[in-house]
Protein backbone atom coordinates (compact mmCIF):
# COMPACT_ATOMS: atom_id res chain seq x y z
CA UNK A 1 0.00 0.00 0.00
CA UNK A 2 1.01 3.53 -0.89
CA UNK A 3 1.28 5.80 2.03
CA UNK A 4 -0.03 8.82 -0.37
CA UNK A 5 -1.71 8.05 -3.49
CA UNK A 6 -2.82 10.68 -5.48
CA UNK A 7 -5.25 10.53 -8.80
CA UNK A 8 -5.62 13.16 -11.09
CA UNK A 9 -6.32 15.47 -8.67
CA UNK A 10 -7.85 19.04 -9.48
CA UNK A 11 -9.02 22.01 -8.15
CA UNK A 12 -10.73 25.37 -9.54
CA UNK A 13 -10.49 28.96 -7.76
CA UNK A 14 -13.68 29.77 -10.44
CA UNK A 15 -13.00 29.56 -13.67
CA UNK A 16 -9.16 29.63 -12.27
CA UNK A 17 -7.50 25.88 -12.38
CA UNK A 18 -5.06 26.19 -8.98
CA UNK A 19 -3.95 22.39 -9.51
CA UNK A 20 -4.33 20.50 -12.78
CA UNK A 21 -4.96 17.00 -12.78
CA UNK A 22 -1.81 15.74 -10.46
CA UNK A 23 -0.83 12.08 -9.86
CA UNK A 24 1.71 10.79 -7.99
CA UNK A 25 2.34 8.31 -5.34
CA UNK A 26 4.32 8.36 -1.98
CA UNK A 27 6.08 5.44 -1.05
CA UNK A 28 5.91 4.75 3.17
CA UNK A 29 8.51 6.06 4.68
CA UNK A 30 9.60 8.42 2.02
CA UNK A 31 10.59 11.55 2.33
CA UNK A 32 8.91 13.20 -0.19
CA UNK A 33 9.50 17.03 -1.44
CA UNK A 34 6.68 19.40 -3.18
CA UNK A 35 8.89 22.05 -4.71
CA UNK A 36 7.23 24.96 -6.66
CA UNK A 37 7.51 28.63 -7.65
CA UNK A 38 4.81 31.07 -5.58
CA UNK A 39 1.48 30.31 -6.88
CA UNK A 40 2.43 26.74 -8.28
CA UNK A 41 -0.33 25.06 -6.11
CA UNK A 42 1.61 23.36 -3.53
CA UNK A 43 -0.34 24.65 -0.48
CA UNK A 44 -3.87 23.78 -2.65
CA UNK A 45 -3.17 20.50 -3.09
CA UNK A 46 -1.87 20.08 0.58
CA UNK A 47 -5.12 21.32 1.60
CA UNK A 48 -6.72 19.00 -0.61
CA UNK A 49 -4.71 15.85 0.50
CA UNK A 50 -5.36 16.94 4.20
CA UNK A 51 -9.42 17.51 4.08
CA UNK A 52 -9.13 21.33 4.44
CA UNK A 53 -10.77 21.89 0.74
CA UNK A 54 -12.86 19.42 -1.47
CA UNK A 55 -10.88 18.68 -4.92
CA UNK A 56 -12.96 19.47 -8.11
CA UNK A 57 -11.71 16.54 -9.25
CA UNK A 58 -9.96 13.51 -8.27
CA UNK A 59 -8.56 11.52 -5.62
CA UNK A 60 -6.17 11.01 -3.08
CA UNK A 61 -6.28 8.32 -0.50
CA UNK A 62 -3.92 8.18 2.78
CA UNK A 63 -2.43 5.10 3.87
CA UNK A 64 -5.31 3.23 1.52
CA UNK A 65 -8.20 5.56 3.05
CA UNK A 66 -9.95 7.99 0.34
CA UNK A 67 -9.64 11.61 2.19
CA UNK A 68 -13.49 12.87 0.51
CA UNK A 69 -14.97 9.06 1.58
CA UNK A 70 -13.09 7.56 4.56
CA UNK A 71 -12.57 11.15 5.84
CA UNK A 72 -12.60 9.93 9.49
CA UNK A 73 -9.90 7.55 9.01
CA UNK A 74 -7.48 9.18 6.54
CA UNK A 75 -7.33 11.71 9.15
CA UNK A 76 -6.11 9.92 12.08
CA UNK A 77 -3.54 8.77 9.88
CA UNK A 78 -1.22 12.47 9.07
CA UNK A 79 -0.32 15.25 11.48
CA UNK A 80 -0.20 18.53 9.40
CA UNK A 81 1.74 21.82 9.68
CA UNK A 82 0.41 24.83 7.87
CA UNK A 83 2.08 27.33 6.31
CA UNK A 84 0.80 29.65 9.38
CA UNK A 85 2.06 28.22 12.83
CA UNK A 86 -1.58 27.48 14.05
CA UNK A 87 -1.57 27.64 17.97
CA UNK A 88 -3.37 29.04 20.72
CA UNK A 89 -1.75 31.88 21.56
CA UNK A 90 -4.08 32.61 25.16
CA UNK A 91 -2.72 28.77 25.97
CA UNK A 92 0.46 27.79 27.29
CA UNK A 93 2.67 25.23 25.23
CA UNK A 94 1.55 22.32 27.19
CA UNK A 95 -2.45 23.01 27.31
CA UNK A 96 -1.91 23.35 23.52
CA UNK A 97 0.04 20.04 23.45
CA UNK A 98 -2.90 18.82 25.66
CA UNK A 99 -5.80 20.14 23.57
CA UNK A 100 -3.98 18.49 20.31
CA UNK A 101 -3.94 15.52 21.78
CA UNK A 102 -7.37 15.36 23.18
CA UNK A 103 -8.39 16.01 19.46
CA UNK A 104 -6.86 13.03 18.43
CA UNK A 105 -8.38 11.02 21.51
CA UNK A 106 -5.19 10.18 23.03
CA UNK A 107 -6.11 9.09 26.83
CA UNK A 108 -4.52 11.17 29.85
CA UNK A 109 -1.78 9.13 30.60
CA UNK A 110 -0.56 9.24 26.86
CA UNK A 111 -0.91 12.49 26.00
CA UNK A 112 0.99 13.71 29.15
CA UNK A 113 4.01 11.34 28.58
CA UNK A 114 3.81 12.69 24.66
CA UNK A 115 3.69 15.66 25.61
CA UNK A 116 6.76 15.67 28.20
CA UNK A 117 8.86 13.94 25.02
CA UNK A 118 8.10 16.34 22.58
CA UNK A 119 8.45 19.41 24.57
CA UNK A 120 11.96 17.85 25.48
CA UNK A 121 12.58 17.29 22.09
CA UNK A 122 11.93 20.98 20.68
CA UNK A 123 13.77 22.41 23.65
CA UNK A 124 10.45 23.86 25.10
CA UNK A 125 10.13 21.92 28.82
CA UNK A 126 11.01 25.12 30.01
CA UNK A 127 8.38 27.45 28.04
CA UNK A 128 6.00 24.75 29.50
CA UNK A 129 3.80 26.46 30.92
CA UNK A 130 3.85 29.83 29.48
CA UNK A 131 1.20 31.51 27.33
CA UNK A 132 2.66 30.97 23.42
CA UNK A 133 1.56 34.78 23.21
CA UNK A 134 5.64 35.52 23.60
CA UNK A 135 6.91 32.86 22.05
CA UNK A 136 9.76 33.80 19.02
CA UNK A 137 8.62 32.47 15.36
CA UNK A 138 10.99 29.55 16.00
CA UNK A 139 9.34 28.59 18.77
CA UNK A 140 6.10 28.92 17.29
CA UNK A 141 7.05 26.35 14.65
CA UNK A 142 8.63 24.00 16.77
CA UNK A 143 5.52 23.76 18.94
CA UNK A 144 3.23 23.81 15.83
CA UNK A 145 5.57 20.95 15.01
CA UNK A 146 5.36 19.01 18.13
CA UNK A 147 1.28 19.63 17.78
CA UNK A 148 1.30 17.70 14.83
CA UNK A 149 3.49 15.00 16.11
CA UNK A 150 1.15 14.20 19.43
CA UNK A 151 -0.70 11.29 18.18
CA UNK A 152 2.36 9.09 16.79
CA UNK A 153 1.26 10.03 12.85
CA UNK A 154 2.23 7.66 9.91
CA UNK A 155 2.44 10.68 7.43
CA UNK A 156 3.53 14.26 8.27
CA UNK A 157 2.53 17.29 5.65
CA UNK A 158 4.66 20.48 6.23
CA UNK A 159 4.18 23.10 3.97
CA UNK A 160 7.18 25.10 3.88
CA UNK A 161 7.93 24.68 7.76
CA UNK A 162 11.64 26.42 7.75
CA UNK A 163 10.87 29.87 5.98
CA UNK A 164 11.19 32.73 7.95
CA UNK A 165 13.09 31.01 10.76
CA UNK A 166 16.87 31.54 11.39
CA UNK A 167 19.54 29.24 10.21
CA UNK A 168 19.81 27.37 13.33
CA UNK A 169 16.44 26.46 14.64
CA UNK A 170 15.67 25.88 10.83
CA UNK A 171 19.01 23.29 11.30
CA UNK A 172 17.18 21.52 14.03
CA UNK A 173 13.52 21.51 12.61
CA UNK A 174 15.72 19.08 9.38
CA UNK A 175 17.48 17.65 11.31
CA UNK A 176 13.97 16.48 13.93
CA UNK A 177 12.79 15.64 10.28
CA UNK A 178 15.58 13.47 8.98
CA UNK A 179 15.56 11.68 12.47
CA UNK A 180 11.34 10.85 12.45
CA UNK A 181 12.30 10.05 8.83
CA UNK A 182 14.65 7.24 9.60
CA UNK A 183 12.51 6.20 12.56
CA UNK A 184 9.58 5.65 9.70
CA UNK A 185 7.34 8.56 9.17
CA UNK A 186 6.62 9.38 5.66
CA UNK A 187 7.03 13.27 5.28
CA UNK A 188 5.28 15.19 2.45
CA UNK A 189 6.96 18.78 2.54
CA UNK A 190 6.42 21.44 0.54
CA UNK A 191 8.92 23.97 0.06
CA UNK A 192 10.69 26.82 -3.20
CA UNK A 193 14.19 26.29 -0.99
CA UNK A 194 15.97 24.12 -3.53
CA UNK A 195 18.52 22.84 -0.94
CA UNK A 196 16.28 22.15 1.75
CA UNK A 197 14.88 19.49 -1.12
CA UNK A 198 18.18 18.38 -2.20
CA UNK A 199 19.21 17.48 1.37
CA UNK A 200 16.18 16.08 2.64
CA UNK A 201 14.35 14.51 0.28
CA UNK A 202 14.13 11.04 -1.64
CA UNK A 203 11.68 12.14 -4.04
CA UNK A 204 11.28 15.48 -5.33
CA UNK A 205 7.88 16.86 -7.18
CA UNK A 206 8.25 19.56 -9.15
CA UNK A 207 5.16 21.25 -9.65
CA UNK A 208 4.72 24.45 -11.77
CA UNK A 209 1.17 26.37 -12.91
CA UNK A 210 -0.85 23.31 -10.73
CA UNK A 211 0.56 20.80 -12.87
CA UNK A 212 3.56 18.46 -12.03
CA UNK A 213 6.78 18.73 -14.10
CA UNK A 214 8.61 16.13 -13.06
CA UNK A 215 8.96 13.78 -10.46
CA UNK A 216 12.10 11.79 -9.29
CA UNK A 217 15.27 11.65 -6.91
CA UNK A 218 17.62 14.61 -6.88
CA UNK A 219 20.49 13.16 -8.28
CA UNK A 220 17.93 12.16 -10.83
CA UNK A 221 16.61 15.47 -11.70
CA UNK A 222 19.74 16.98 -12.03
CA UNK A 223 20.73 14.58 -14.67
CA UNK A 224 17.79 15.53 -16.83
CA UNK A 225 19.94 18.51 -17.75
CA UNK A 226 23.12 16.21 -18.23
CA UNK A 227 24.82 18.97 -20.90
CA UNK A 228 25.97 20.94 -18.39
CA UNK A 229 27.62 18.56 -16.31
CA UNK A 230 31.40 18.89 -16.87
CA UNK A 231 34.74 18.21 -15.64
CA UNK A 232 37.01 20.88 -15.29
CA UNK A 233 40.76 19.80 -16.05
CA UNK A 234 43.78 21.57 -15.91
CA UNK A 235 46.84 19.61 -16.45
CA UNK A 236 50.63 21.30 -16.64
CA UNK A 237 51.12 20.67 -20.22
CA UNK A 238 48.06 21.72 -21.93
CA UNK A 239 48.84 21.18 -25.97
CA UNK A 240 46.56 21.22 -28.72
CA UNK A 241 47.55 17.63 -28.94
CA UNK A 242 46.18 17.19 -25.28
CA UNK A 243 43.26 19.17 -25.40
CA UNK A 244 42.65 17.18 -28.84
CA UNK A 245 42.97 13.89 -26.68
CA UNK A 246 40.81 14.96 -24.36
CA UNK A 247 38.05 16.02 -26.13
CA UNK A 248 37.86 12.64 -27.54
CA UNK A 249 37.12 10.52 -24.21
CA UNK A 250 33.77 8.87 -24.75
CA UNK A 251 30.89 10.15 -23.55
CA UNK A 252 32.31 13.80 -23.59
CA UNK A 253 29.53 15.54 -25.97
CA UNK A 254 31.82 18.90 -26.09
CA UNK A 255 34.41 21.21 -24.75
CA UNK A 256 35.71 24.35 -24.17
CA UNK A 257 38.95 26.06 -23.00
CA UNK A 258 38.08 28.56 -20.14
CA UNK A 259 41.20 30.57 -18.79
CA UNK A 260 44.14 27.40 -18.49
CA UNK A 261 41.02 25.04 -17.75
CA UNK A 262 39.88 22.43 -19.85
CA UNK A 263 36.00 21.53 -19.54
CA UNK A 264 34.78 19.18 -20.78
CA UNK A 265 30.79 18.49 -21.40
CA UNK A 266 29.24 14.52 -20.41
CA UNK A 267 26.53 13.15 -19.05
CA UNK A 268 28.72 10.64 -17.17
CA UNK A 269 31.42 13.47 -15.14
CA UNK A 270 32.80 10.28 -13.38
CA UNK A 271 33.93 7.77 -16.13
CA UNK A 272 35.64 11.02 -17.94
CA UNK A 273 37.40 11.88 -14.79
CA UNK A 274 38.62 7.97 -14.42
CA UNK A 275 39.81 8.63 -17.90
CA UNK A 276 41.74 11.91 -17.67
CA UNK A 277 43.54 10.71 -14.71
CA UNK A 278 44.37 7.32 -17.01
CA UNK A 279 45.29 9.71 -19.49
CA UNK A 280 47.86 12.10 -17.92
CA UNK A 281 48.91 8.77 -15.98
CA UNK A 282 50.02 7.14 -19.19
CA UNK A 283 51.46 10.54 -20.77
CA UNK A 284 53.12 11.84 -17.44
CA UNK A 285 51.15 14.70 -17.18
CA UNK A 286 50.79 16.35 -14.21
CA UNK A 287 46.95 16.99 -13.05
CA UNK A 288 46.95 20.61 -11.19
CA UNK A 289 43.35 20.49 -11.00
CA UNK A 290 40.31 18.53 -11.54
CA UNK A 291 36.62 19.12 -10.67
CA UNK A 292 33.84 17.61 -11.46
CA UNK A 293 30.99 20.19 -11.87
CA UNK A 294 27.37 18.97 -12.26
CA UNK A 295 24.54 20.96 -12.50
CA UNK A 296 22.48 22.21 -9.75
CA UNK A 297 19.48 21.14 -8.46
CA UNK A 298 18.35 24.89 -9.19
CA UNK A 299 19.53 24.63 -12.92
CA UNK A 300 17.10 21.40 -13.30
CA UNK A 301 14.70 23.26 -11.32
CA UNK A 302 14.78 26.29 -13.22
CA UNK A 303 15.44 24.41 -16.76
CA UNK A 304 12.34 22.23 -15.67
CA UNK A 305 10.33 25.35 -14.48
CA UNK A 306 10.99 26.90 -18.00
CA UNK A 307 9.81 24.13 -19.96
CA UNK A 308 7.15 23.71 -18.27
CA UNK A 309 6.02 27.31 -18.62
CA UNK A 310 6.63 27.38 -22.78
CA UNK A 311 5.10 24.30 -22.85
CA UNK A 312 1.77 25.52 -20.94
CA UNK A 313 2.07 29.24 -22.65
CA UNK A 314 2.05 26.84 -26.42
CA UNK A 315 -1.39 25.50 -25.53
CA UNK A 316 -3.06 28.73 -24.66
CA UNK A 317 -4.93 29.57 -27.71
CA UNK B 1 -7.38 -2.42 10.93
CA UNK B 2 -9.62 -3.36 13.56
CA UNK B 3 -13.09 -1.80 12.51
CA UNK B 4 -14.06 -0.08 15.41
CA UNK B 5 -17.80 -0.69 17.09
CA UNK B 6 -19.58 2.45 16.23
CA UNK B 7 -20.33 3.16 20.40
CA UNK B 8 -16.60 3.97 20.54
CA UNK B 9 -16.16 6.28 17.72
CA UNK B 10 -19.39 7.99 18.81
CA UNK B 11 -17.37 8.65 22.75
CA UNK B 12 -14.27 9.32 20.72
CA UNK B 13 -16.07 12.07 18.77
CA UNK B 14 -17.59 13.42 21.89
CA UNK B 15 -14.03 13.22 23.62
CA UNK B 16 -12.80 15.54 21.06
CA UNK B 17 -15.94 18.09 21.52
CA UNK B 18 -15.45 18.26 24.90
CA UNK B 19 -11.90 18.96 24.32
CA UNK B 20 -13.01 21.94 22.29
CA UNK B 21 -15.39 23.05 24.61
CA UNK B 22 -12.76 23.31 27.56
CA UNK B 23 -10.63 25.36 24.91
CA UNK B 24 -13.41 27.45 24.13
CA UNK B 25 -14.22 28.24 27.95
CA UNK B 26 -10.49 28.60 29.27
CA UNK B 27 -9.61 31.28 25.90
CA UNK B 28 -12.47 33.42 25.60
CA UNK B 29 -15.36 33.29 28.54
CA UNK B 30 -12.88 36.47 30.17
CA UNK B 31 -12.57 38.06 26.65
CA UNK B 32 -13.44 41.63 27.16
CA UNK B 33 -15.27 41.94 24.04
CA UNK B 34 -17.31 38.46 25.28
CA UNK B 35 -17.86 40.32 29.26
CA UNK B 36 -18.93 43.42 27.48
CA UNK B 37 -21.26 42.04 24.50
CA UNK B 38 -22.44 38.97 26.74
CA UNK B 39 -22.82 39.85 29.73
CA UNK B 40 -22.47 43.97 30.47
CA UNK B 41 -24.45 45.68 27.38
CA UNK B 42 -27.40 43.28 28.07
CA UNK B 43 -27.55 44.07 31.82
CA UNK B 44 -26.89 47.87 31.23
CA UNK B 45 -29.86 47.37 28.75
CA UNK B 46 -31.92 45.56 30.96
CA UNK B 47 -31.03 47.58 34.39
CA UNK B 48 -31.76 51.22 32.59
CA UNK B 49 -35.49 49.26 31.27
CA UNK B 50 -36.16 48.03 35.28
CA UNK B 51 -35.11 50.61 37.17
CA UNK B 52 -37.69 52.59 38.82
CA UNK B 53 -40.97 50.91 37.77
CA UNK B 54 -41.11 49.14 40.89
CA UNK B 55 -41.19 45.27 38.89
CA UNK B 56 -41.54 42.16 41.20
CA UNK B 57 -38.91 40.06 41.76
CA UNK B 58 -40.89 37.34 39.76
CA UNK B 59 -41.03 39.60 36.56
CA UNK B 60 -37.35 40.66 36.84
CA UNK B 61 -35.37 37.56 37.71
CA UNK B 62 -37.24 35.08 35.20
CA UNK B 63 -36.51 38.22 32.67
CA UNK B 64 -33.14 38.69 33.36
CA UNK B 65 -32.07 35.19 33.21
CA UNK B 66 -33.35 34.74 30.06
CA UNK B 67 -31.80 37.85 28.72
CA UNK B 68 -28.63 36.74 30.63
CA UNK B 69 -28.54 33.67 28.37
CA UNK B 70 -29.24 35.09 25.46
CA UNK B 71 -26.80 37.37 24.93
CA UNK B 72 -24.37 35.01 26.50
CA UNK B 73 -24.64 31.97 25.01
CA UNK B 74 -25.02 33.76 21.37
CA UNK B 75 -21.78 35.70 21.69
CA UNK B 76 -19.17 32.75 22.15
CA UNK B 77 -19.64 31.19 18.86
CA UNK B 78 -19.23 34.57 17.15
CA UNK B 79 -16.20 35.31 18.79
CA UNK B 80 -14.89 32.41 18.74
CA UNK B 81 -15.21 31.37 15.46
CA UNK B 82 -13.81 34.26 13.25
CA UNK B 83 -10.72 34.24 15.62
CA UNK B 84 -9.76 30.95 14.78
CA UNK B 85 -10.46 31.43 11.47
CA UNK B 86 -7.99 34.29 11.24
CA UNK B 87 -5.10 32.65 13.48
CA UNK B 88 -5.94 29.34 10.87
CA UNK B 89 -6.31 27.22 14.20
CA UNK B 90 -10.15 26.16 13.41
CA UNK B 91 -8.18 23.95 10.19
CA UNK B 92 -6.48 22.65 13.22
CA UNK B 93 -9.79 21.01 14.09
CA UNK B 94 -10.31 20.25 10.25
CA UNK B 95 -7.76 18.19 9.95
CA UNK B 96 -8.25 16.24 12.90
CA UNK B 97 -9.97 12.89 12.91
CA UNK B 98 -13.34 14.67 14.30
CA UNK B 99 -16.32 15.47 12.59
CA UNK B 100 -17.58 18.61 11.11
CA UNK B 101 -21.06 18.05 13.74
CA UNK B 102 -18.72 17.11 16.72
CA UNK B 103 -16.83 20.60 15.93
CA UNK B 104 -19.73 22.34 15.98
CA UNK B 105 -21.36 20.86 19.16
CA UNK B 106 -17.96 21.35 20.57
CA UNK B 107 -18.48 24.94 19.95
CA UNK B 108 -22.29 25.13 20.83
CA UNK B 109 -21.74 23.35 24.51
CA UNK B 110 -18.74 26.07 24.83
CA UNK B 111 -21.44 29.10 24.63
CA UNK B 112 -24.49 27.15 25.99
CA UNK B 113 -22.12 26.39 29.54
CA UNK B 114 -21.07 30.03 29.73
CA UNK B 115 -24.86 31.34 28.89
CA UNK B 116 -25.96 29.07 32.18
CA UNK B 117 -23.28 30.22 34.36
CA UNK B 118 -24.13 34.12 33.68
CA UNK B 119 -27.87 33.28 34.20
CA UNK B 120 -27.41 31.55 37.22
CA UNK B 121 -26.40 35.17 38.49
CA UNK B 122 -29.61 36.86 38.78
CA UNK B 123 -30.89 33.56 40.19
CA UNK B 124 -28.53 34.07 43.05
CA UNK B 125 -28.94 37.07 43.31
CA UNK B 126 -32.92 36.86 43.46
CA UNK B 127 -32.35 34.42 45.55
CA UNK B 128 -30.41 36.37 48.38
CA UNK B 129 -31.82 39.62 47.81
CA UNK B 130 -35.80 38.86 46.47
CA UNK B 131 -36.07 35.76 48.47
CA UNK B 132 -36.76 34.18 44.91
CA UNK B 133 -38.17 30.66 45.03
CA UNK B 134 -37.53 27.88 42.97
CA UNK B 135 -40.63 26.21 42.00
CA UNK B 136 -39.94 23.34 39.78
CA UNK B 137 -36.16 23.23 39.98
CA UNK B 138 -35.80 20.08 37.64
CA UNK B 139 -37.98 21.97 34.58
CA UNK B 140 -35.51 25.19 35.55
CA UNK B 141 -32.40 22.94 34.76
CA UNK B 142 -33.99 21.48 31.92
CA UNK B 143 -35.50 24.72 30.70
CA UNK B 144 -31.46 26.01 31.56
CA UNK B 145 -30.27 23.60 29.65
CA UNK B 146 -32.55 23.69 26.21
CA UNK B 147 -32.50 27.14 26.29
CA UNK B 148 -28.69 27.43 26.34
CA UNK B 149 -27.94 25.21 23.69
CA UNK B 150 -30.43 27.02 21.41
CA UNK B 151 -28.92 30.60 22.16
CA UNK B 152 -25.50 29.33 21.66
CA UNK B 153 -26.77 27.44 18.07
CA UNK B 154 -27.82 30.82 16.95
CA UNK B 155 -24.30 32.46 17.41
CA UNK B 156 -22.79 29.20 15.86
CA UNK B 157 -25.43 29.68 13.09
CA UNK B 158 -24.41 33.38 12.95
CA UNK B 159 -20.55 32.50 13.08
CA UNK B 160 -20.92 30.95 9.54
CA UNK B 161 -20.99 34.21 8.25
CA UNK B 162 -17.07 33.63 6.48
CA UNK B 163 -15.21 36.37 8.34
CA UNK B 164 -12.05 36.35 10.18
CA UNK B 165 -12.92 39.67 11.97
CA UNK B 166 -15.35 39.02 15.31
CA UNK B 167 -16.56 42.55 15.22
CA UNK B 168 -18.01 42.11 12.00
CA UNK B 169 -20.55 38.99 13.04
CA UNK B 170 -21.30 40.67 16.57
CA UNK B 171 -22.32 43.66 14.64
CA UNK B 172 -24.89 41.92 12.26
CA UNK B 173 -25.77 40.08 15.03
CA UNK B 174 -26.68 42.81 17.35
CA UNK B 175 -29.00 44.21 14.44
CA UNK B 176 -30.70 40.61 15.09
CA UNK B 177 -30.82 40.39 18.93
CA UNK B 178 -32.44 43.96 19.97
CA UNK B 179 -35.06 43.31 17.88
CA UNK B 180 -35.26 39.88 19.01
CA UNK B 181 -35.21 41.21 22.42
CA UNK B 182 -37.48 43.79 22.40
CA UNK B 183 -40.93 41.47 20.70
CA UNK B 184 -39.98 38.85 23.49
CA UNK B 185 -42.30 40.09 26.02
CA UNK B 186 -39.58 40.62 28.29
CA UNK B 187 -40.09 44.79 28.22
CA UNK B 188 -43.56 44.63 27.15
CA UNK B 189 -45.31 41.55 28.71
CA UNK B 190 -47.39 39.60 26.15
CA UNK B 191 -50.27 40.55 27.26
CA UNK B 192 -50.33 43.87 27.45
CA UNK B 193 -49.77 43.42 23.79
CA UNK B 194 -52.56 42.72 22.48
CA UNK B 195 -53.16 41.37 19.25
CA UNK B 196 -49.49 42.40 18.16
CA UNK B 197 -48.74 39.31 20.65
CA UNK B 198 -48.40 37.50 18.06
CA UNK B 199 -44.67 39.12 16.94
CA UNK B 200 -43.59 37.60 19.87
CA UNK B 201 -43.79 34.22 18.73
CA UNK B 202 -41.40 34.74 16.06
CA UNK B 203 -39.01 35.56 18.87
CA UNK B 204 -37.06 32.97 20.45
CA UNK B 205 -36.46 34.70 24.15
CA UNK B 206 -40.40 34.96 24.17
CA UNK B 207 -40.26 30.78 24.80
CA UNK B 208 -37.09 31.15 26.91
CA UNK B 209 -38.33 33.87 29.45
CA UNK B 210 -41.60 32.06 29.83
CA UNK B 211 -40.17 29.06 30.51
CA UNK B 212 -38.17 30.32 33.25
CA UNK B 213 -40.92 32.13 34.75
CA UNK B 214 -42.90 29.11 34.43
CA UNK B 215 -40.05 27.23 36.36
CA UNK B 216 -39.78 29.28 39.35
CA UNK B 217 -43.12 30.98 39.64
CA UNK B 218 -45.42 27.91 38.65
CA UNK B 219 -46.79 30.31 36.16
CA UNK B 220 -46.18 31.37 32.64
CA UNK B 221 -48.05 32.77 29.58
CA UNK B 222 -47.81 30.12 26.68
CA UNK B 223 -47.32 26.88 29.11
CA UNK B 224 -44.45 24.61 29.27
CA UNK B 225 -45.55 22.54 26.38
CA UNK B 226 -45.55 25.01 23.61
CA UNK B 227 -42.47 26.69 25.32
CA UNK B 228 -40.47 23.50 25.41
CA UNK B 229 -41.58 22.63 21.78
CA UNK B 230 -40.71 26.69 20.69
CA UNK B 231 -37.03 26.27 21.90
CA UNK B 232 -36.96 22.78 20.52
CA UNK B 233 -37.76 23.61 17.11
CA UNK B 234 -35.80 26.94 17.54
CA UNK B 235 -32.65 25.00 18.51
CA UNK B 236 -33.05 22.51 15.55
CA UNK B 237 -33.57 25.54 12.83
CA UNK B 238 -30.81 27.09 14.08
CA UNK B 239 -28.51 24.06 14.15
CA UNK B 240 -29.28 22.99 10.79
CA UNK B 241 -28.85 26.63 9.39
CA UNK B 242 -25.71 25.96 10.85
CA UNK B 243 -24.41 23.16 9.79
CA UNK B 244 -25.58 23.75 6.34
CA UNK B 245 -23.56 26.80 6.51
CA UNK B 246 -20.78 25.68 8.29
CA UNK B 247 -20.25 22.67 5.78
CA UNK B 248 -20.78 25.29 2.69
CA UNK B 249 -17.94 27.33 3.83
CA UNK B 250 -15.49 23.64 3.96
CA UNK B 251 -16.23 22.46 0.66
CA UNK B 252 -15.67 26.23 -0.68
CA UNK B 253 -12.46 26.48 1.40
N1 LIG C 1 -9.07 30.54 -1.92
C1 LIG C 1 -8.58 30.86 -3.12
N2 LIG C 1 -9.34 31.55 -4.00
C2 LIG C 1 -8.87 31.86 -5.22
N3 LIG C 1 -7.64 31.55 -5.67
C3 LIG C 1 -6.83 30.88 -4.84
C4 LIG C 1 -7.25 30.49 -3.53
N4 LIG C 1 -6.24 29.83 -2.93
C5 LIG C 1 -5.24 29.81 -3.83
N5 LIG C 1 -5.58 30.42 -4.97
C6 LIG C 1 -4.75 30.56 -6.16
O1 LIG C 1 -4.27 29.30 -6.52
C7 LIG C 1 -2.92 29.35 -6.93
C8 LIG C 1 -2.09 28.39 -6.14
O2 LIG C 1 -2.00 28.85 -4.82
P1 LIG C 1 -1.20 28.08 -3.70
O3 LIG C 1 -1.40 28.81 -2.44
O4 LIG C 1 -1.56 26.65 -3.74
O5 LIG C 1 0.30 28.26 -4.20
P2 LIG C 1 1.66 27.82 -3.49
O6 LIG C 1 2.36 26.92 -4.43
O7 LIG C 1 1.39 27.30 -2.13
O8 LIG C 1 2.44 29.21 -3.41
P3 LIG C 1 3.43 29.79 -2.30
O9 LIG C 1 4.78 29.24 -2.61
O10 LIG C 1 3.37 31.25 -2.52
O11 LIG C 1 2.91 29.39 -0.96
C9 LIG C 1 -2.48 30.81 -6.78
O12 LIG C 1 -2.52 31.42 -8.04
C10 LIG C 1 -3.52 31.40 -5.86
O13 LIG C 1 -3.73 32.75 -6.18
MG1 LIG D 1 1.89 27.93 -0.21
Amino acid sequence: MKAISVDNLTRDYGTFRAVDHISFDVEPGEFFGFLGPNGAGKTTTIRMLTGLSEPTEGTALIMGYDIARDTYHAKEHFGVVPEVSNIYEDLSAWNNLMFAGELYGLSYTKRTARAREILDIFDLAEFRDKKVHGFSKGMRRKLTLGMALIHEPDILFLDEPTSGLDVESSLLLKEILSRMNREGTTIFLTTHTLEEANTLCNRIAIIVKGRIAAVDAPENLKKTIQTTQSVEVSLDSMTPRVTEDLAAIKTVTSSRHEGNKLRLFTPYPGDVATAVFAYAGEHHLKILSINTVGPSLEDAFLSIVQKQRNHRTGEMP
Amino acid sequence: MIPRPPTARIWRELKSAWAITKKDARIYYLRPGIIMFGVLFPLFLFLSFAIGRNLSADVLVPGLMAISVFFAASSIGPMAVPTERKTKTYERMVTAPVSPLSILFGEIAGGAIFGAIIATIPLVIGIAIYGTRIANPVGLIGALILISFAFSAMGIMFAAIPTDNPGDVMMILNFIRLPLLFVSGIFIPVSAMGVYGVVALASPLTYAKDIIQYALTGAGYYGPFIDTLGMVLFSGIFLWIGVYLHERNRRAG
